[in-house]
């Protein structure tokens, strides 16, 4: 803690610092003497042979990013929501902060740091050719480097806790490697700050002083060309990738005409994922969060982005090499359940989803990619009408027997059943108990004779084809029914309709039956019980909806509300998403029993669902557990608890 | 190697099937058309030994405008280009006649190999491949899961009763008609969806053909097959019972 007062005699202020026992600094800058013309041309030299040994390597890296395709649903309008994500993300290290708060903040006061230097480090080259700007006797000056000093002892403090944290903490996710680059850059700016600070406590014009002004010199611009070929060059990058980032979560972008299929060559890689391939400051967030990289899978979204990166240096953006080889491996892009922690966690705006989501586009719509499983799913929906590959009689046959009303144009809603709410049993039972209290609400609703996919599996593996025949489809089945308002049970279906159909019309609109439910509470009937109920977020629903609060009020409404370690936005994934849900066995450990275990670890006599792939992924998982497991309701399952019993049974 | 495989557009698996009112034919409006089946595999086996040595895959179908998109279809799974034999009257021709239709289109083409489905899911003669064989005047064989080109011809394996299979060697050219699963399909792209569209597809009509409207074998009446449920109790030890469950899933309900 530091206070700066202006001390009333002189221009000389004085810094406390508020460690005991208090000290009391003279703070005025010590300046070096009059460098000779010798001395100048060598500073002219040496700064110059900096700026080109950075230039030498960013060039190159401005070049391969500046010759990639462009993105061509790149609008810089509206341009408010770049400002807002700046300030926050950037300026004020928000996101670096809150993921992560000890790192996070030493990692801030590092780049405030670097902020109130920029002046300093102006005046200071201008001090060494003689026309220095800032008099650390005036007034101005002197504040001003007092105030540098408070975020200079802030940066030394947050680098050493940094330098700490990757050398002897060693959290797993920097890597198995230690980088001595890393090392070397923390060394740098410990020099710069600690030579900085040092000049407080020196005459003006000594030696000494002379001695840390080159110091200070040397390391800076020793630090300048490291900087492009280490992953510091986020300090150049990573602001313009945080502004220009393609924003709306997860969002993947539509193809550019007859000749695009995706990511398949380097030909393919846009602009804006070149600048994130090159921005990615190898944290390892997205690698901490990602459920695959935690299940001893090959996936590891880091990686991804740094085989992007090793492309690039290598090949280049011209390239006709597949991008799927060398640097990045094909089973890897196949094992993303696509639940966005990555990119939800990234605090440099690298936006990973749409890129592995391009990967797939690229070997899919070009017929690369081969699976039994995949192939089966998009014969099935090729041909078919559900991603579950059931004959859509049976979808009849559940209307029938649930006497659920058709959607004839006059109602309010139409329910959505989805593949799983269609034709799976347990979201069958989601589906009659979600009707059920739709009906005790006297809500006006129907569902559609005939409904296809919305495309959700097939559109997150990369099939545009499959996928936009099941949109053009459903748009038109919803034109010709006039439906205005849809409800679902399921998250994937709503994000689909929502967000994905836009690209090839104008879908209804789109809710959750979470935030219909929650909208209601207060019709149905209070029956609280005293259980423990431990509520699972969806991927789909939390980080791709921002829905977090109304799923809780309906499960705080039916019993005790239990938090799992990771909830909200850092949900960890059941591992349906992606289209996974379809893709048989997984290699290491089911992302869907670790989850399982996590939310019973928690001693919840229930897991609460909102979505009912989910459901089934825990409902498999919690049976492997054996006795002893907690309970599985969706959260429709848990309100239509609290009805008036009726006859209405089984579904199925 | 040239190999030309006739395709037919069928009703969707999933299609709401009703009746005419002539009560000989089914109602065609609001009907979704796919790929038959069968065919599907056919087309796959052609594509597969293309790749593996290399020439031509040509499809070639009979029946009005609609069939084009199952046509683009098999181009876009890889197919090099499609004749249509353009004819609304396909459902009543039988199978001789349509076989005629098909024979006419293949011969001045002079292929390989000749693949076509084993049956069609509509109709199911089962006839058409055959006799298509007997017009073109070349062997033929049947049921086929598997094709393989060697020095002298081909190496075949037919599917047989009760889990039995033949492998037997043939001349070429030849007809063969191809039975479900032999193989893995592959899903269409859309890449090649994109590259179907330069493809040629030649459009011929029957009296080009030289082929009359003609048929020896007419439908009378077609009718909803009735549901029936029946239960069978399979004897023996539990371990009996699951070998001879296995074996009816597999060779009876063709799931496994």
């Amino acid at each position: 803690m530091c206070s700066v007062t202006h001390h009333t005699t002189s221009s000389t202020l004085i810094l406390y610092l508020a460690s005991s026992p208090m000290i009391l600094l003279p703070a005025t800058l010590a300046e070096p003497q009059h460098f000779s013309l010798w001395e100048r041309l060598l500073i002219v030299g040496l700064a110059a042979a900096s700026a080109f040994l950075f230039w030498q390597r960013f060039g190159v890296v401005l070049d391969k990013i500046l010759h990639s395709k462009k993105d061509a649903d790149f609008r810089l309008f509206p341009i408010g929501r770049r400002i807002f994500d700046f300030v926050w993300e950037v300026m004020c290290q928000a996101k670096v902060i809150r993921q992560r708060p000890l790192p996070g903040l030493a990692h801030a006061f590092v780049f405030w740091g670097f902020c109130a230097f920029v002046l300093v480090t102006l005046n200071h080259f201008a001090v060494g050719l003689g026309i220095g700007f800032l008099d650390p006797k005036s007034i101005i000056g002197g504040f001003y480097f007092c105030f540098a000093a408070v975020f200079a002892l802030a940066c030394a403090v947050g680098i050493l806790g940094l330098f700490v944290r990757r050398f002897l903490v060693r959290p797993r996710w920097l890597g198995k490697k230690l980088s001595y680059e890393s090392g070397f850059i923390a060394l740098l700016i410990f020099v710069l700050m600690v030579t900085y600070l040092a000049s407080f406590f020196v005459a003006n014009a000594s030696p000494t002083a002379t001695a840390l002004w080159w110091i200070h010199t040397l390391a800076l611009l020793t630090f300048l060309p490291i900087i492009p070929h280490t992953k510091h060059l986020h300090l150049v990058l990573s602001p313009a990738t945080v502004f220009l980032s393609r924003g709306g979560f997860s969002k993947i972008p539509p193809l550019a005409g007859d000749e695009d299929f995706g990511l398949v060559t380097g030909k393919d890689l846009t602009r804006l994922a070149s600048l994130q391939a090159y921005s990615c400051v190898e944290c390892g967030r997205c690698t901490e969060h990602c459920p695959a990289a935690n299940t001893g899978k090959l996936l590891n979204p880091k990686e991804i982005i740094l085989g992007l990166r090793g492309y690039l240096n290598e090949f280049g953006p011209a390239s006709d090499e597949p991008l799927l080889g060398k640097y990045i491996a094909q089973d890897a892009v196949f094992e993303c359940t696509s639940c966005g922690a990555c990119e939800y966690q990234c605090p440099v705006g690298i936006e990973h989803v749409p890129i592995i989501v391009g990967l797939r586009r690229g070997a899919v719509n070009t017929g690369a990619w081969e699976d039994d499983h995949g192939g089966k799913l998009f014969l099935a929906l090729e041909r078919g009408s559900n991603a579950l590959g059931i004959s859509a009689g049976e979808r009849d046959k559940f209307i029938q027997k649930q006497a659920l009303p058709i959607f004839d144009g006059t109602q309010e809603y139409c329910l959505w059943l989805g593949c799983m709410g269609g034709y799976d049993p347990k979201g069958r039972e989601i589906v009659a108990d979600f009707a059920r209290v739709m009906e005790y609400l006297g809500a006006s609703y129907g569902v559609l004779r005939k409904e296809k996919c919305t495309g959700d599996p097939v559109r997150r593996l990369g099939n545009d084809l499959v996928f936009q025949q099941l949109a053009e489809a459903n748009l038109e089945a919803f034109a010709q029914n006039k439906v205005k308002k849809i409800v679902s049970i399921c998250p994937h279906c709503v994000r689909t309709i929502q967000d994905d159909w836009k690209e090839y019309g104008t879908p209804p609109e789109v809710e959750h039956h979470s935030e219909f439910l929650a909208r209601h509470l207060s019709q149905l009937p209070l029956v609280q019980s005293q259980e423990k109920i431990v509520y699972h977020d969806p991927c789909y629903l939390g980080r791709y909806r921002n829905t977090y609060e109304q799923p809780r009020e309906v499960v705080e409404r039916a019993g005790g509300l239990v938090e799992a370690p990771h909830s909200h936005e850092r949900s960890f994934c059941c591992g349906a998403g992606g289209g996974l849900a379809f893709l048989g066995e997984e290699p290491g450990e089911r992302v869907s029993h670790v989850r399982a275990r996590e939310l019973a670890g928690t001693g919840a006599t229930m897991v609460g669902t909102a979505c009912p792939f989910c459901n089934s992924m825990f409902r498999d998982a919690l049976a492997a557990e054996g006795e002893g497991v907690p309970q599985l309701l969706d959260i429709a399952q848990l309100t239509a608890r609290s009805l008036p019993s009726t006859e209405s049974g089984s579904a199925g | 190697m040239k190999i030309i495989v006739a395709i037919k557009q069928v009703p969707e698996r999933d299609a709401q099937v009703r009746i005419d009112a002539a009560g000989n034919w089914i109602e065609e409006t609001d009907l979704q058309w796919a790929l038959n089946e069968s065919d599907a595999y056919a087309l796959e086996e052609a594509l597969q030994l293309k790749e593996k040595n290399g020439g031509e895959v040509v499809v070639v179908s009979a029946g009005p405008e609609r069939v084009g998109s199952t046509i683009r279809e098999a181009l876009a799974k890889g197919a090099d280009r499609a004749i249509h034999i353009d004819c609304d009257d396909l459902n009543q021709r039988d199978a001789l006649s349509v076989a005629k239709l098909l024979a006419e289109a293949v011969k001045p083409e002079s292929p390989d190999l000749v693949l076509t489905g084993l049956q069609s899911d509509d109709l199911g003669y089962g006839q058409t491949g055959v006799i298509l064989a007997a017009l073109l005047e070349l062997p033929h064989a049947s049921l086929i899961l598997h094709v393989e080109k060697t020095t002298t011809g081909l190496h075949v394996k037919r599917e047989l009763e009760e889990g039995w299979f033949q492998n037997i060697e043939l001349p070429t050219p030849a007809v063969l008609t191809i039975q479900s699963g032999g193989s893995k399909l592959r899903y269409a792209t859309l890449m090649g969806i994109k590259r179907a569209k330069t493809k040629e597809v030649r459009r011929i009509n029957p009296a080009e053909l030289g082929v009359p409207a003609s048929a020896m074998v007419a439908l009378e009446r077609i009718a909803q097959p009735q549901k029936q449920k029946s239960t069978q109790i399979l004897p023996g030890s539990a371990k009996e019972a699951a070998a001879a469950l296995v074996e009816k899933l597999k060779f009876e309900v063709r799931v496994l």
